[in-house]
């Protein structure tokens, strides 16, 4: 740019032409994107099965392949299948369980051969685990796929590009003293709309549903009712680990996630906690009535001594 | 507090009742003197019985520091909760906590935890705990804690020795099925 | 107030512990729930919704009223075990012959009366005073004790017929406390039986204990042992309670076995299975 036209228009090209070009331009990318978009929330739609989902599909749609590894980690302690070492490495206890899925009988592999928790994600056998369970996922329309995912950023990044493109426009324009103002109405729409479509969600909108309705159905397993992993089972451990996150491994055997170091909060992908602590039974503010706080739901009656 | 109904007119007996079960009370829960004509040996084991529940209703709000004590939870609590009378199991544990900590004897995973409800709460040791509504940070043993509009969230694992034992001690965490295969 | 008919055949205490597994119980007709546990107004735990909409009795069990206190009971927990009883559209709630606090100290358990003149008329004005705010019935449970006190003028079933008959309440027959209090004090519990007013009795609770330090403890956390099973049928022969309830409270066993226990309580008593 190292001309400079005394009263000339901005890089050559008339504003009004500029602004009517890259509005086509813009116009069509935009409308790309959003049908990647749609497409892609929409999900495939492909076999919809009536099987119900396992708690390690569960916690592959909540939390990804680590919350995965985690269900099935939960579920194996739950069976009494797997136990850690002082050196912070897994073991095996007691014989082979049966009935595991690919992803457990990965992991309790990994355990026989004394591998870390932390290390699980890269163990071969594992990784196959994880993938199987993906492309199942996939394939039931609830995950969308890579290559579809690709290309919605594909767009977006077109989108961005054309974006950075106006910005420069604009400054250019500016610092020429032209007038700039439907540019930048038209860069802060284009803005917005970048933002809106810059994530590409991981769950088609079948899978948020599915998830949802796993959620409502199993809502006795939240740390908040302290709920008894004994009577639940492996698999109620399991699946209180898809669906609360690591909460309820440190819930269902605190010794063993202390000296595993599993770390404290993994749910859903994000570190944060809400509502009542995980550990707590009933809320936390014990009625302020200075009493012993049986508000739980605990009984009271009976127990211990007398009565 | 010895109120008598309306129209009793031999408050007497009452409040003697009243009398004799708040030193039946006290006797149990405080300390006290054994009130006169009492076996001793239904009151201690009453005593004792109490001091257990009172453990496990404190675990159910405090499962992390019950499960760092591991096998030494139910008497540390009882020593120290045997004078004390109940303030509610939420207090009751954290006071032991704070106790603990005080000590240097609380266990890591503990730590974490009281450092996560004093993110949450507000507890001075004297009245209830009450929420915090503002943003809030936590600390204890190494761990901090940081409360924004009701979520929390661990930013600091709570310091941890290594404990690499080799001689068959339990480790403090208590995970008790470790076989080697 | 739309009320739901009275408790029959054989229920489970309701705990957010378990709630997934009495959810699942497909022949369960009713269930008995802590009172102070139910919130008076906002969203009820969201188990107990679902039993309600499976017409499910739920009643209100309140553990920390005191009635039994020389002090008056407090109306506001009064007020709360009515609300709740109104929410759940129960038809009766049940509490205590005991005292849970004293000269400003929290017990935080069920201690035992003396069981004199006095104490008849403590509980009996604050049973007045509670079923003067309750919408239903209320049911009296007698608690299991290690403790007697000197001065007893009262034995057991007098003690607590007479208190049921001033105040016209209903009896909550806790077979386990029978059974303690029998094995704690060396006396026969079948005689105890027989001198209640089994009539009365509006539901029963069955629960486990454990022998500790010589004395037989009503834990509520370990499973019912055999002879609190043959009591319920000594009791069931004599004149069977409308339900029979089995009252867990905490170290919760694989759900397998709690089936069992339920369905050795039906059998024994010979109510249709629930699970």
């Amino acid at each position: 740019m190292t001309v400079y036209a005394a009263s000339g228009d901005t890089w050559g090209i008339s504003g009004p032409t500029f602004l009517r070009y890259y509005l086509m331009a813009v116009s069509v990318v935009v409308a790309i994107a959003v049908y990647h978009r749609v497409r892609l929330a929409a999900g495939s739609t492909a076999t919809m099965t009536a099987e119900p989902l396992g708690p390690q599909q569960v916690a592959y749609l909540n939390g990804g392949p680590q919350l995965a590894v985690h269900a099935a980690l939960g579920g194996l302690r739950g069976s009494g299948a797997i136990g850690v070492r002082p050196d912070r490495r897994l073991t095996t206890t007691g014989a082979a369980p049966s009935g595991l899925t690919p992803l457990e009988q990965a992991i309790h592999w990994a355990a026989h051969q004394h591998s870390r928790v932390g290390d699980l994600p890269r163990d071969e056998r594992v990784r196959i685990a994880l993938h199987q369970i993906r492309y199942g996922l996939e394939q039931r329309g609830l995950l969308t796929d890579d290559a579809q995912r690709a290309r919605a950023r594909f767009w977006t990044t077109i989108l961005i590009a054309l974006l950075g493109l106006g910005v420069l426009r604009l400054f250019s324009g500016l610092s020429n003293g032209h007038p700039v103002g439907y540019l930048l109405l038209t860069l802060v729409a284009l803005l917005i709309v970048t933002l809106v479509l810059r994530r590409a969600p991981v769950l088609t909108r079948a899978g948020r549903a599915a998830l949802r309705g796993v959620r409502r159905e199993h809502t006795h397993l939240a740390p908040a009712s302290t709920p008894a992993y004994a009577t639940y089972g492996a698999a109620g451990a399991a699946m209180g680990v898809a669906l609360y996150g690591t909460a309820t491994l440190w819930a269902l055997d605190p010794g063993f996630a202390e000296q595993a170091e599993i770390q404290r909060q993994a749910a859903s992908g994000s570190g944060w906690t809400g509502g009542s602590d995980g550990s707590s039974g009933g809320g936390d503010s014990s009625g302020g009535d200075g009493g012993s706080s049986c508000g739980g739901g605990g009984g009271c009656g009976g127990g211990g001594c007398g009565g | 507090m010895t109120g008598t109904p309306e129209g009793d007119t031999a408050p007497t007996p009452r409040a003697g009742l009243a009398e004799r079960q708040a030193e039946l009370v006290a006797a149990l829960v405080a300390g006290g003197e054994p009130p006169a004509g009492f076996a001793p040996g239904p009151l201690a084991a009453t005593r004792a019985a109490l001091l257990r529940k009172r453990a496990g209703e404190v675990a159910r709000h405090w499962p992390l520091l019950a499960a760092g004590l591991g096998a030494g939870w139910s008497t540390t609590f009882a020593d120290w909760a045997a004078r004390r009378p109940t303030a509610g199991s939420l207090r009751d544990g954290w006071d032991l906590a704070r106790e603990l900590h005080d000590r240097q004897a609380l266990p890591p995973a503990a730590a974490e935890e009281l450092a996560v409800r004093k993110a949450r709460l507000r507890y001075d040791g004297r009245r209830a705990p009450r929420p915090r509504r503002a943003p809030a940070v936590g600390r204890a043993g190494g761990a901090v804690a940081v409360q924004i509009a009701g979520r929390v969230r661990l930013l600091r694992p709570a310091s941890r020795t290594a404990t690499l034992a080799g001689d068959g001690v339990p480790d403090a965490a208590g995970s008790s099925l470790w076989i080697s295969d | 107030m739309r009320r739901m008919t009275g408790p029959s055949g054989v229920g489970i205490g309701w705990r957010p512990e378990i709630a997934g597994f009495v959810a699942g119980l497909p022949g369960l007709r009713f269930v008995e729930v802590v009172a102070e546990g139910v919130p008076a107004s906002g969203p009820l735990p969201p188990g107990l919704t679902q039993l309600r909409e499976r017409a499910v009795t739920v009643v209100p069990h309140g553990v920390r009223l005191s009635l039994g206190g020389a002090e008056p009971v407090d109306p506001a927990r009064v007020a709360h075990l009515a609300a709740v009883a109104q929410r759940l559209d129960a038809p009766l709630v049940s509490e205590h012959i005991a005292f849970v606090r004293a000269g400003g100290l929290e017990a935080g358990h069920l201690l035992p009366l003396p069981r004199s003149r006095d104490a008849v008329d403590a509980v009996c004005a604050n049973v007045t005073r509670a079923q003067a705010e309750l919408p239903v019935p209320i049911a009296l449970e007698p608690i299991a004790a290690l403790v007697d006190w000197p001065d007893d003028e009262l034995d057991e079933a007098d003690f607590l017929t007479e208190i049921l008959d001033r105040t016209g309440a209903l009896l909550l027959l806790d077979v386990a406390n029978v059974h303690a209090n029998a094995r704690n004090r060396g006396a026969d519990p079948l005689a105890l039986l027989d001198r209640l007013p089994l009539e009365r009795v509006a539901y029963a609770h069955v629960a486990g204990g454990a022998e500790h330090g010589g004395f037989y403890h009503d834990t509520h956390t370990d499973p019912v042992p055999a002879a609190v099973l043959e009591l319920v049928g000594a009791l069931c022969a004599r004149r069977r309670p409308p339900a029979l309830l089995l009252e867990r409270d905490g170290h919760y066993p694989p759900a397998a076995d709690l089936r069992a226990e339920l369905d050795a309580l039906a059998a024994t008593a010979g109510f249709p299975s629930v699970t």
